[in-house]
């Protein structure tokens, strides 16, 4: 079996979803989570453009249909982006800094213990 | 006619809880508060012999029945939620919050009677729930420490008795043949169901702890002196009928099961001893009671247990009358205590001579009430050990109600001028006389005791032999009484702190649990592992939803 | 394919979605003070739309279905309103509109105050949000679903931030992030499955779909990119902190309708999409996690000090049973109560939660606080609205006559035919713990001994009123014949 460009395309992609869900779960900072999700995006797409290959394959020389797909969800991912990075720049504009460390949400106070 | 007075007998007191949305009525219900039950007294009378009513048969198909058994019952309740309603008016007069109280007390009343007209597995759920649920209201009314104490303990394991309640209906319901729901339908398709030993064994955990059986019985002797006093009345004079009638409905006491009948007699005569035995350590005369209400509880589920071990259903009858006979001394008694502590001085009669009469007609005493329902119960416990042991148990009785009579003559009013108003004294009597005469004036209707049939030496001396061994078990705890050790109230409740300190370790362990799974690293691996999981079940095993 | 259908009432369907998407450019040319007139306009023809939607259906007796623009499927975008949809759009239509009655308090811009952004954004974002939801009920191929998706989660996070508080928008950092990954892997099994099938119609999926491996990992990549969305343990690590700084309707919007969304989605994938894909193990997998769900988040709903928080955690746990419905559907001759029984949790929990939540917004707008020890007595001031937290409560356990009740009811029966014990114990001691914290309020707001809190503002009778309605309708579904929820099941093929 010969590595054809369009394995190649896919391996990439596949490449590029699990570095960016690493760095998306790793990387602490937010900014690099982001980032890290766009990278996963990225890959996402050219796995999508690969199946464009391989789904139409039986009738066109490529499958529209995908395409179509694949410029709706980067549209999708652009609008996800800018809101967090405009709650990110929201967040470092009341605090002064960015971090996604929550308060613990499970806080009993010391007096769960009435019932 | 009397379809209508069956929805009445539950619906009246909803209605008149919705009235009190308006604040006018709210601060004027507590006088009212006798008049709720009249529509199930008088179902009792008028309509225990109704055909089912099945109302809107097409779609929701709710069902209302009576039947004599239940109407015994449904008629006492409602002559003790009437009379400890008027006792109410003058009782929580001083008090602010008698508003919410009077909602509560509706609630509750709704449901109690609810359960005696219940025909179906889902109204009589329905009400039981009601009645189970809203009584805490009833009990942690005062809002002292104990009180609140109490109110937890109640709800607590009123919750856990819904919940065994309600495993064992859907059992019920999901063998029962066809569609039916109606509770004579499952009742009777119980003994083919092969989950019916599930059945039974959650049957008789959630009504006996309503009921008061041994081992579920600490609810009461915790919740009755934290209530008010007339709310303590229909809490052990009515309220845990709910659990009589429960298992009087959904045992199968024709044919029979009998195994769970020797269980269920067994658990009853352990019931009637272990009362006694911690009730006559208590000082409280409230609490006295409540362990007596367990106690007899005892007898009447040793009653029925006989019946469901011979497959004898004249047992049902003779249970129901019995307990009807609890309902309206155990009533009446609570009430005198009311009476007693607004009195000051000495004792008069009018407090101490009805009040020992009744004391001693729970322990059967020669031509009471007490005595015709034990000749009642003969035929279902037979003439083996049982009967001998429920003999023995009404001389337990006997002493422990001796015991409350003194608990009672000790207890009164700060001020020796003070005087019961007429408001208390008055239902007080009235209540005592019912307990009296209702017994002999239906014994004949009811269960075939004839008065001739009591008056033989040898009944005579049936009955009159515990009430002896009683009178000389009190003298000796009177004499040597102080050698007993102190059992606090609910005695066995304290085991339960256990329980309760390994819940909170488990919850402790659960938040740092989530503590660390709210860290995003650990989400990661949480979602990876997950969708890892997923797919290998995915590629285990046989496939579902196709061809749907 | 089925023909391309013109049936006028197809329109509806196209109504329901765009309704609420052309409000929006309506709300930003007509600006802030006239955003609560023309969203309140819009709530009260959605809920038309959704009537009439429910009523064709019902009356039909099938499925509903409008081809976009002519184009049939693959290519073509196709509406398709089953049961399970009128159902949901129903709920969706009521909640909705509850909750923006609620925030004409909140969010409303009195007569001669300057005109602020909230309002304006509040009301745009509400109807994103509907849009989302209508379209996540109505669409038929994954694509739009996964638009659909989206358009929920974009209008989501945002509402949680309106506060502007640094923990709102904490929190609605970590929601938006971890909801995007929710996407992402839900793409990434659509990709998987365009490869394979060269279609995303659900109806021709189902015609085309084999059980092989990419076909598989596929499923599992969407199951799993719909439980982070749906907050399902341990994927619900957004969700309480969400609620935490969330306004009151926002709250309601997520606990109630946004989570049930993707809950939705999931069925459509496993049964509509995917026939013969899932497994029996899978099912009890989902389930597990459900179970628990039920008892981490009850217990832990046990020991929250503030009243957001508790209602957050117990969200967690009635999102498990949702899930209980997958192996029970499956294992018994009576596999549709098993799904009648998932679906009515969903609307009742919904209605019962908005309800609950609203009722925290009003007490905390009305003594300035949530935290359950202080609120002794309120029962006393805000009689109204302890009570319809009651009666929400009545709900959640499960307690007759109520929704929860009936759909645990059924859930219990599959369970006992199906003989499935284990599920019993966990709906039967998830039941006794909803039950515990409960109490925990309810014995607080009703206590006696203490001063009532003083009121920070004068009561909001409005709110009460609709708190009260919600509860009432919480309790309402559970009144419904069993007969006629057999409707959740039109054009389902089941």
């Amino acid at each position: 079996m010969t590595l054809t460009i369009t394995s190649l395309y896919g391996l990439l992609g596949a490449a590029l979803v699990g570095l960016g869900l690493y760095g998306l779960l790793v990387q602490p900072h937010p900014l690099r989570k982001i980032l890290a999700f766009n990278v996963m995006g990225g890959g996402l797409f050219l796995v999508f453009d690969v199946v464009a290959r391989r789904g139409a394959a039986a009738w066109f020389p490529a499958d529209p249909v995908p395409q179509a797909f694949v410029i709706t969800a980067i549209m999708m991912a652009l609008a996800g982006t800018a809101l967090a990075v405009a709650i990110m720049l929201r967040l470092f504009a009341e605090t002064g800094r960015v971090t996604l460390r929550p308060e613990p949400p499970a806080s009993s106070d010391g007096q769960g213990g009435d019932s | 006619m009397k379809g209508p007075l069956l929805i009445a007998t539950w619906a009246v007191p909803l209605a008149m809880l919705a009235a009190c949305l308006s604040p006018r009525v709210r601060t004027r219900m507590l006088a009212l508060l006798g008049l709720a039950p009249l529509p199930g007294l008088a179902a009792a009378l008028l309509a225990h012999d109704a055909a089912p009513l099945v109302l809107d048969d097409s779609r929701l198909n709710l069902t209302f029945s009576l039947d004599p058994v239940a109407a015994v019952l449904l008629g006492a309740a409602s002559l003790l939620w009437m009379i400890a309603g008027i006792y109410a008016r003058s009782y929580m007069s001083r008090d602010p919050n008698a508003g919410r109280f009077a909602q509560w007390w509706l609630l509750t009343l709704g449901g109690s009677l609810g359960v005696f007209v219940a025909g179906d597995l889902l109204t009589f759920y329905i009400a039981f729930a009601l009645v189970s649920l809203a009584a805490w209201g009833l009990v942690a009314h005062d809002d002292t420490r104990a009180a609140r104490r109490a109110g937890v303990l109640y709800i607590g394991l009123a919750v856990f008795g819904e919940v065994c309640l309600l495993l064992a209906f859907a059992l019920l319901a999901a063998y029962a043949p066809g569609y039916s729901i109606a509770i004579q339908d499952v009742v009777a398709a119980l003994p083919e169901n092969p989950a019916r030993h599930y059945i039974v064994a959650l049957l008789i955990t959630g009504f006996g702890l309503k009921a008061g059986l041994l081992p579920l019985h600490v609810w009461l002797p915790i919740a009755h002196p934290a209530a008010p006093m007339p709310a303590s009345a229909v809490l052990s004079g009515a309220i845990i009928k709910a659990g009589v009638i429960g298992l009087i409905l959904f045992l199968p006491l024709d044919p029979g099961l009998s195994g769970w009948g020797t269980a269920l007699t067994v658990i009853g005569l352990l019931t009637a001893f272990y009362a006694v035995l911690v009730g006559i350590t208590q000082q409280n005369p409230k609490t006295v009671l409540a362990y007596s209400s367990v106690s007899q509880m005892g007898g009447v589920a040793a009653v029925l247990g006989m019946g469901l071990a011979t497959g004898n259903a004249t047992a049902a009858m003779a249970a129901a009358f019995l307990a009807a006979h609890h309902v309206l001394v155990k009533g009446a008694l609570f009430l005198a205590i009311g009476v007693a502590a607004h009195s000051g001085g000495r004792r008069t009669w009018t407090l101490m001579l009805p009040a020992g009469l009744l004391a001693l007609a729970l322990g059967g005493l020669p031509l009471t009430g007490g005595a015709l329902a034990k000749l009642a119960a003969k035929t279902p416990l037979g003439d083996g050990l049982v009967v001998i042991l429920v003999t023995v148990a009404a001389a337990g009785s006997t002493l422990l109600m001796l015991h409350f009579l003194f608990r009672l003559a000790d207890t009164r009013a700060e001020s020796p001028t003070a005087r019961a108003k007429a408001g208390l004294l008055v239902p007080w009597l009235l209540m005592a006389f019912l307990a009296v005469a209702l017994p002999w004036a239906l014994a004949t209707t009811l269960v075939g005791v004839t008065v001739a049939q009591s008056l033989t030496l040898k009944a005579l001396w049936v009955a009159a032999w515990p009430v002896m061994l009683g009178i000389i078990l009190v003298l000796a705890l009177r004499r040597f009484g102080g050698v007993l050790p102190r059992v606090p109230e609910g005695d066995i409740v304290v085991l339960g702190s256990g329980t309760a300190r390994a819940g909170r370790v488990t919850v402790n362990l659960i938040e740092r649990v989530e503590r660390r799974l709210c860290d995003w690293p650990t989400a990661g691996v949480s979602l990876l592992v997950l969708t890892i999981l997923i797919g290998a079940a995915l590629f285990a095993g046989p496939t579902l939803f196709r061809g749907v | 394919m089925s023909p391309v259908m013109a049936a006028p009432e197809g329109l509806l369907l196209v109504l329901a979605i765009f309704g609420p998407v052309l409000g929006i450019p309506l709300l930003l040319v007509l600006g802030g003070r006239q955003a609560e007139r023309i969203g309140l306009v819009l709530l009260a023809l959605g809920l038309g739309v959704a009537i009439a939607i429910a009523t064709t259906v019902i009356r039909r007796g099938d499925a509903l279905e409008y081809v976009l623009g002519g184009w049939a499927p693959p290519l073509g975008v196709l509406l398709r309103a089953d049961g399970l949809s009128i159902v949901m759009l129903a709920t969706t239509a009521v909640v909705i509109g509850a909750a923006g009655l609620y925030a004409r308090s909140d969010f409303g811009v009195p007569r001669g105050m300057p005109e602020t952004r909230a309002p304006l954004v509040f009301w745009t974002l509400l109807l994103t949000v509907w849009a989302g939801l209508n379209a996540v009920f109505l669409a038929s191929d994954l694509f739009t679903l996964f638009v659909a998706l989206e358009l929920l989660t974009l209008g989501a996070v945002p509402l949680v931030s309106l506060s502007g508080r640094a923990e709102a928008l904490t929190a609605a950092l970590r929601y938006l992030l971890f909801s995007l990954l929710g996407s992402a892997l839900f793409l990434l099994g659509v990709a998987l499955l365009y490869g394979s099938y060269g279609t995303l119609d659900i109806a021709l999926l189902a015609e085309r779909v084999r059980v092989e491996p990419a076909t598989q990992l596929a499923a599992a990549l969407m199951t799993v990119g719909l439980l982070t969305k749906t907050a399902l343990f341990p994927l619900h690590i957004w969700l309480p902190a969400a609620h935490a700084g969330a306004p009151a309707a926002a709250s309601a919007l997520i606990s109630g309708l946004v989570v049930k969304g993707s809950f939705v989605l999931i069925i459509r994938v496993w049964v509509d999409a995917l026939p013969g894909v899932a497994t029996p193990m899978a099912a009890q997998l989902l389930a597990a996690l459900g179970a628990a769900a039920i008892l981490v988040g009850s217990a832990l709903a046990l020991r929250q000090a503030r009243l957001k928080m508790l209602i957050a955690y117990s969200t967690v746990a009635q999102v498990g049973y949702l899930f209980l419905a997958f192996p029970l559907a499956s294992a018994t001759q009576l596999g549709t109560a098993a799904w009648t029984g998932g679906i009515l949790q969903a609307v009742s929990h919904a209605l019962a939660k908005a309800s609950m939540c609203l009722a925290a917004g009003l007490i905390t707008k009305a003594i300035g606080h949530d935290r359950i020890l202080d609120m002794g007595s309120i029962g006393r001031v805000m009689p109204t609205t302890v009570f319809a937290f009651g009666l929400a409560g009545f709900t959640l356990m499960g307690l007759p006559p109520s929704g929860g009740f009936v759909a645990k009811w059924l859930l219990l029966r599959a369970a006992i035919e199906g003989a499935q014990w284990w599920w019993v114990l966990v709906i039967v001691s998830g039941g006794l713990l909803t039950g515990g914290y409960l109490f925990r309020v309810l014995s607080r707001a009703l206590a006696q001994s203490d001063e009532p809190p003083g009121l920070r503002s004068p009561l909001d009778r409005r709110g009460e009123r609709l708190v009260l309605g919600l509860a009432l309708l919480s309790i309402g579904v559970g009144l419904v014949p069993l007969a006629s929820l057999s409707i959740v099941h039109i054009g389902r093929g089941l």
